[in-house]
């Protein structure tokens, strides 16, 4: 298990490795150069003279992406000209709400999916199940903007029990100490995910359902309560823990969309403004730090996996 | 008091097209301490009986009529809950496959102890005591150490004692056991019968052993039950029912088997057409309509389970008696081999290696073994014949016919077809031989696209091999779906329209297609049902003879090798152990394996499998990825002396062709004391 462990944090590394060297290409493929980019279309050459020489842009490309590195290792993700601090800094004000919102909304989702999926399989093609399915495909097609326009149009505008924008306070103590603006934001990113997450438990359970193991343990005298906790959930967990693995990069894309509508002060807003305002080094220093989440997020997922599936802890 | 009391069952599955009556009207009794069999083919309703008793029907099924008396009660009316307390406590039921059967991710010591926590409402450490305490019944090596086992670190054998395990934990009074051993290779079949056997006997309960297979009924039960299409047709001693066949379909069950202990010159017999279709059955008699005593009575009339012997009953108006008999079956079209061109080798495997290597690591692939697949086997194959390979699972018999046809080249040694190498051509030469080696599949459901229609599937190699016009090509199909005994509407047909021994038909047809040379037919039928069985070997023996065809046939199954080779060769854990004529192989085996093989086939006649004792091969095979020194089967056969271990021994000639790899073999060696050979 540890070597196991162990086997796929390296292979972690080469992959965040590759997403660094990409990223780096990106930022020499700029249109005219990064000096030209960040100062801006009327810099005079020798501004841009004197900006190369300070950031090394005159050095050889393996020596620039070494440096590069090296300052990546070291916690440096760049810094932003546009608002004259350092990008790491944006993200450290920012991620903590980040966490808060995927994080809680990821919870949520995995408790509200993994049972439903499995009610839903125990009551396949009667009207529980239809009606899940139902909501779970409306919710699925829709796009989050408009199911979190909706949420807002019912519950703040309408009935005026929620607010519509998001906690503004600068800290994460400050986000939380207001959790009704949270309501809606964490609404809308959990209901677009548990709809997908609940359609591959359903199927997993139902194939699971099937399986001989299932018949065993009914012949052996089981509570329908025990075949279901002890039998059939870690087996219908096994497909659905890679699926939680490989929609990371969905869901914090899903959240870049809601933390623009719902005003949240998250990394996705940062992004997202950076995108819009060509601020280069916002927007390569966010894309490396969601790569290596994008890494983490499947590298915990096959860790689930093995911890859920003994037949894969080949050591 | 009988154990187990069924009167009138019928089970009743609802399906999109209509209900299925797949239990209809069976009455029967279990007593005390008895094995009563239950056989018949798939889908007349013997699994759904077994599983009718314990209430465990599939979606859609359920129990429209009768009763199941049951220790004072009747299950088929039992609550849930009620229900819940009789399964696994005071009847378990053992499942065919072990492999499925079990929860992967869980720990075999959960699986058996949580029975006993359920039932005994004990501690944990106490159910894990009995759980020790049951594997060490069944059977299971180092039981206290296994305890904390997954089911996939456990061979197939040690699985299905774990099954048992689970099934016995709680001392039922009545253990159903569902074609136990069918997905197992057949010496681990002969254990695990034979632990059942020993069981019932230590523990006193009575069991259902529920099984397609005539031999084991016939060695392991003492009544028989035969079910066709829902119904019970005949029931006896199972002495009285081998002895005294009344019903005709249990005749020609009988008659369809190929069998060790009978000459093969004749035919099998063959049951034609299929099982009715149970949500629409005919009127009367349901096996009237494949039966060659049925009269217009029969189609008119269903017969009850009945007749003037109360001890065997059977339900049929025409029972076959001294006056009434299945015909003689016709003499086999054995073919000519002098005429076929005979004594000349098609193909010649020459010291073949076939090794696989195992590899490790996700990102960075290492070599942490090889799986000795084939080690220098040497074989040769005459035009015209048909070669048998025998052996258990994972001796290396399918890797060789890989290598016949150039599917796979061998690692070392070489395969020689008329004169060529095959691991020398590629390309278009490899092509064109590819056009006389044919392969047959054993699962004639995966084995077809099944998005193709049979006539392009038959078409298909004709247009590769670019031979004939569209027009030409037809005729060819027509052709070849006459031969294999299909009507010509097949070609607009898609596979799954077709029953199993049709496809093989089709798969049949599809090898012949090109007008090989040699086909490669890899269990040919051991996915079919034995009535469909005949059919395709009959079938194959006949084309065989009409184009004079050369034939490497695979199986684990002994006696349908026999039926169909000349030659045989058996193989152990990538060797070669043993080859010669069928005479050779099956009257005068020299190895210890071909020997114990043939012990372990049950053959369906009760005194010969009463006169067997014990277990003919114990133990399990060892790892392909590190085989034992010296001779690999050593370390389970009885014979095994210091020297096996330390010197391979080599095959060393009998008399013509036979040849055996052993140190002491069980007949005397060409150029041994004549003397000998006669007191053998």
């Amino acid at each position: 298990m540890i070597g196991f462990i162990i086997r796929r944090i390296g292979q972690a590394i080469i992959v965040i490795l590759g997403v660094t060297l990409i990223v780096f290409i990106l930022r020499h493929l700029l249109p005219g150069n990064i000096a030209r980019a960040i100062l801006g279309i009327r810099a005079t050459p020798f501004a841009i003279a004197a900006f190369n020489r300070q950031n090394g842009l005159n050095n050889p490309l393996p020596l620039q992406y070494v440096t590069f590195l090296n300052q990546l290792i070291h916690g440096n993700l760049g810094y932003s000209f546009k608002q004259n601090m350092t990008v790491d800094s944006i993200v450290a004000h920012d991620l903590p709400n980040d966490l808060v919102l995927v994080g809680v909304s990821l919870v949520l989702a995995l408790l509200i999916a993994i049972p439903l999926g499995i009610v839903q399989a125990v009551r396949r093609n009667k009207l529980t199940d239809y009606t899940a399915t139902g909501i779970a495909f409306v919710l699925y097609s829709m796009p989050a903007y408009l199911l979190g326009l909706l949420l807002i149009a019912f519950f703040a505008v309408n009935l005026r029990l929620l607010p519509a924008e998001a906690p503004q306070a600068s800290t994460i103590g400050g986000v939380l100490a207001d959790p009704s603006g949270l309501v809606l934001p964490v609404a809308t990113l959990t209901l677009v995910t548990v709809a997908l997450f609940s359609r591959y438990m359903r199927s997993s359970a139902i194939d699971s359902l099937t399986q001989d193991y299932i018949r065993t343990a009914r012949a052996k005298g089981l509570r329908q309560s025990a075949i279901l906790f002890r039998h059939l959930l870690r087996n219908s967990l096994i497909p659905v823990a890679t699926l939680v693995g490989i929609s990371i990069p969905g869901i914090l894309t899903f959240g870049l969309i809601i933390e623009q509508l719902f005003n949240f002060p998250g990394v996705g807003l940062a992004y997202f403004n950076a995108a819009v305002n060509g601020d280069y080094p916002v927007v390569f220093g966010i894309t490396v730090l969601v790569a290596v989440a994008t890494v983490l997020g499947n590298l915990i997922a096959d860790v689930a996996y093995a911890v859920l599936d003994p037949r894969v802890r080949y050591d | 008091m009988s154990v187990l009391e069924i009167d009138g069952l019928r089970t009743f599955i609802k399906r999109r097209n209509g209900v299925v009556r797949a239990v209809d009207g069976v009455s029967f009794a279990v007593e005390p301490g008895e094995t009563v069999g239950l056989v018949g083919e798939s889908g007349c309703g013997k699994t759904m009986t077994g599983l009718s008793i314990m209430r465990l029907l599939p979606g859609g099924g359920h129990i429209a009529g009768g009763s199941i008396r049951f220790g004072g009660m009747d299950l088929a009316a039992l609550n849930e809950s009620a229900m819940r307390k009789v399964r696994g406590n005071e009847i378990g039921i053992v499942f065919q496959d072990p492999m499925t059967s079990l929860n992967p991710t869980m720990t075999i010591g959960h699986q058996i102890g949580e029975v006993v926590r359920e039932h005994r409402g004990v501690s944990k450490e106490e159910a894990m005591a009995r759980a020790e305490e049951v594997l060490a019944l069944v059977g299971m090596p180092r039981p206290a150490e296994r305890l904390g086992y997954y089911p996939h670190q456990l061979s197939g054998g040690l699985r299905q004692r774990v099954m048992i395990g689970i099934a016995l934990a709680c001392d039922p009074k009545l253990l159903i056991a569902d074609e136990p051993t069918t997905a197992l290779d057949v010496t681990i079949q002969d254990q695990i019968l034979t632990l059942l056997d020993d069981l019932k006997e230590r523990l006193g309960m009575a069991v259902l052993l529920i099984t397609h297979d005539m031999g084991v009924i016939a060695g392991r039960t003492d009544r028989v039950l035969v079910m066709y299409a829902g119904k019970i047709v005949e029931k006896a001693g199972t002495g009285r029912l081998f002895g005294r066949t009344r019903h005709p379909y249990t005749a020609a069950l009988l008659a369809s088997i190929p069998r060790l202990d009978q000459p093969v010159t004749h035919r099998l017999y063959a049951i034609p057409g299929l099982p009715p279709d149970l949500a629409d059955p005919p009127p009367g008699c349901r096996f009237a309509p494949r039966c060659r005593f049925a009269t217009e009575e029969c189609a008119a009339s269903e017969p009850v389970l009945g007749g003037p012997e109360p001890d065997h009953p059977y339900a049929c108006f025409h029972p076959i008696g001294p006056d009434s008999a299945l015909p003689a079956t016709e003499v086999v079209d054995r073919h000519d081999r002098a005429e076929s061109g005979a004594d000349s080798d098609l193909l010649v495997l020459e010291h073949t290696v076939k090794e696989f290597p195992v590899t490790s690591g996700a990102l960075m692939r290492r070599a942490v073994g090889t799986v000795k697949a084939v080690s220098d086997v040497t074989l040769t194959i005459r035009r015209g014949e048909t070669l048998g390979l025998v052996g258990e699972s994972g001796c290396g018999k399918t890797t060789i016919g890989r290598m016949i046809v150039a599917l796979e080249r061998p690692t070392s040694g070489r395969v020689v077809f008329e004169g060529q190498d095959l691991g020398s051509l590629s390309g278009a030469r490899l092509r064109q031989v590819r056009k006389d080696l044919q392969l047959m599949f054993q699962d004639p459901y995966a084995s077809l696209d099944p998005r193709m229609r049979v006539g392009s599937i038959l078409r298909e190699p004709l247009q590769i091999q670019g031979l004939g016009s569209a027009a030409e090509q037809r005729e060819r199909v027509a052709g070849l779906l006459r031969e294999v005994g299909l009507s010509p509407r097949a070609t607009e047909l898609y596979p799954h329209e077709f029953s199993g021994g049709q496809r093989q038909r089709i798969g049949l047809a599809r090898a012949l297609a090109l007008s090989p040379k040699l086909i490669v037919a890899d269990e040919p039928v051991s996915a079919l049902d034995v009535s469909i069985r005949s059919q395709i070997l009959n079938l194959m023996r006949r084309l065989q003879a009409a184009h004079g065809l050369t034939y490497v046939v695979i199986s684990h199954d002994l006696s349908v090798i026999r039926y169909l080779a000349d030659q045989v060769g058996v193989m152990y854990l990538g060797k070669l152990v043993e080859v010669g004529s069928s005479a050779d192989i099956y009257e005068r085996p020299a190895h210890p394996y071909t020997h114990g093989l043939l012990n372990t086939i049950p053959v369906p006649d009760p005194e010969v499998e009463r006169a067997k004792h014990g277990v003919a091969v114990a133990g399990e095979l060892p790892s392909a990825m590190d085989p034992p020194s010296g001779c690999r089967f050593r370390t389970r056969c009885p014979l095994a002396q210091d020297v096996c271990a330390a010197e391979e021994p080599v095959l060393r000639a009998f008399g013509g062709e036979h040849k055996a790899a052993c140190h002491f073999p069980l007949q005397t060696p060409a150029g041994g004391h004549a003397s000998e050979v006669l007191v053998q």
